[in-house]
């Protein structure tokens, strides 16, 4: 039944499910590029993003098709809906690469301080590893597994203090300092990286149950 | 107004028009029918089981299935319709504002007054547009100015601006979707509680059918409306309540028979219904 119908709604599930593993790729460069400081890796990634975009657009699109032409209802509306919220978290993620990459290029002339460094390296697999637990959670409808991405999340909050009052300690190093306050920034792009996973999640539990409830409340 | 001052919107309103009422506000409603355990069987066939369900005042509430499903055979009980057909049986019970409809006391051609029904085709008389809309009260003999009940049922029915220069002309001049709606204002001017519609929009065009659509939203205000279609999203668009109805075989495959499968309200049935059934129909996956 409405054999074509659910071919258009395996073929958005798995454009959104690629620009999610492209967009791990992104974050595994901008880890090696702050890891390296390697400043033409950075350009890759900031180039790369075109492809995230090109198939959130593509997405996009097709959804609007597919809301137009098949006027989807219940589980398979629940679908779409999900696909048009995580593709735009996906793309969002891949502009944090971009932002990430450029604050790596803009501080390449300045010492690095490993801590913070690695600090930052951990934040990025971390993150890198709840976008993969969003969409393998996402791809089986597991709610268990995206309610669990609010775990992970608080260690990447954890990570993203730690770098903040690290850099507090270079107040009286003015080069220091102004090195410490973009990786702050970068720090900050991980931290929406791993927020937008757990949006991710979300869409998920939604997608199961047909209600809507943020695993945390931000006013905590 | 300042900048930041929103504009004076009724929400409530446009909530209702854009969701249908949610279950909790229709069941605060006065029930018109109360269904339980209905039956209806044709030369001892049965052709719907076991249907239990409250309709309740000023709502919208649809009847949806695949064909076969009884969803005619049971909008046919709510004005004993069935009484008219050879070798029908309806077991069960139908309240009607609390009084069992199929009691000997019930004068079938009163609840047929009461209870309008508007059926798939058009079918208005071959006689003017005025006498096709005048036949009930005269025949009746309802009291009051005739011109007038013809022209406030054909208001009410949104065809009074079309036809006020010629409604001494035949009705069988008019357009599908108007002879439509000259059936509604033809049921309206009896003064009905209740208007019953079998498919009314399955055979007008899309203009047409919004205008019927646009029509019971207008008519529940004063009326209760009870509607069977085969268009799954007019259900969506037009009801606060729907119903599902299926099919169900015998194991040995002698016989088939309607069952309501999930009757909750229409915002409920097509986001997140509890039945897979419902489901299963609603995303075109059966049926």
């Amino acid at each position: 039944m409405r054999v074509e119908f659910q071919q258009e709604l395996d073929a958005l599930e798995a454009g959104f499910q690629e620009a999610g593993e492209i967009v791990v790729r992104s974050i595994r460069g901008v880890i090696d590029a702050l890891r390296t400081q390697d400043v033409e890796l950075c350009d890759e990634v900031i180039a790369f993003d075109d492809e995230v975009d090109d198939r959130y657009h593509a997405l996009e699109k097709q959804i609007e098709l597919v809301l137009a032409r098949q006027t989807p209802v219940a589980g398979d509306l629940r679908l779409v809906l999900a696909l048009l919220h995580s593709g735009l978290h996906v793309e969002r993620m891949g502009d944090q690469c971009v932002t990430i990459a450029k604050l790596t290029k803009l501080s390449s002339h300045l010492d690095t301080r490993q801590t913070v460094v690695e600090g930052l390296v951990d934040m990025g697999e971390r993150c890198a590893e709840m976008v993969k637990v969003s969409l393998t959670a996402f791809a089986n409808r597991d709610i268990d597994q995206a309610r669990g991405l609010h775990g992970l999340d608080d260690l990447v909050d954890r990570a993203n203090r730690q770098v903040f009052k690290e850099v507090l300690g270079y107040v009286n190093d003015a080069e220091a300092l102004e090195w410490g306050m973009r990786q702050i920034t970068v720090a900050r792009c991980f931290e929406r990286i791993g927020d937008n996973a757990v949006d991710i999640g979300e869409q998920t539990a939604f997608l199961v149950t047909g209600e809507f409830a943020e695993f945390t409340d931000a006013s905590h | 107004m300042t900048q930041m001052e929103a504009p004076r919107i009724d929400s409530s309103r446009i909530a209702e028009v854009s969701r249908g009422l949610d279950r909790s506000e229709v069941e605060r409603r006065e029930k018109v029918f109360t269904v339980s355990g209905l039956g209806v069987s044709y030369h001892g066939k049965p052709a719907l089981e076991g249907v239990t369900l409250d309709v309740h005042k000023n709502t919208v509430t649809a009847f949806i299935g695949p064909s076969g499903c009884g969803k005619s055979t049971f909008i046919r009980c709510f004005n004993r319709m069935n009484d008219l057909i050879p070798g029908a049986k309806v077991s069960g019970t139908v309240l009607y504002h609390g009084e069992d409809l199929y009691s000997r006391d019930v004068d079938a051609v009163e609840i047929r007054r009461l209870i309008g029904m508007v059926f798939q085709k058009p079918n208005p008389f071959p006689k003017s547009i005025y006498d096709n809309v005048a036949f009930g009260p005269r025949v009746l003999g309802m009291q009051g100015s005739l011109e007038d009940r013809v022209e406030q049922a054909l208001r009410r029915a949104a065809l009074w601006d079309e036809v006020k220069d010629r409604l001494k002309d035949g009705a069988l001049g008019l357009s599908g979707g108007q002879q439509q709606r000259l059936c509604i204002a033809r049921a309206l001017a009896v003064e009905p509680d209740v208007i019953l519609m079998d498919e009314p929009a399955s055979a007008l065009d899309p203009i047409s059918t919004t205008r019927i659509e646009d029509l019971m939203h207008e008519l529940k205000r004063d009326y209760t409306i009870v509607i069977v279609t085969h268009n799954m999203q007019q259900a969506a668009r037009v009801a606060d309540m729907t119903a599902f109805f299926s099919v169900v075989v015998d194991e040995d495959g002698s016989g088939r028979r309607g069952i309501l499968v999930e009757y909750d309200a229409t915002t409920k049935i097509f986001t997140t219904p509890s039945d897979k059934r419902t489901e299963d129909y609603v995303t075109g996956r059966f049926g």
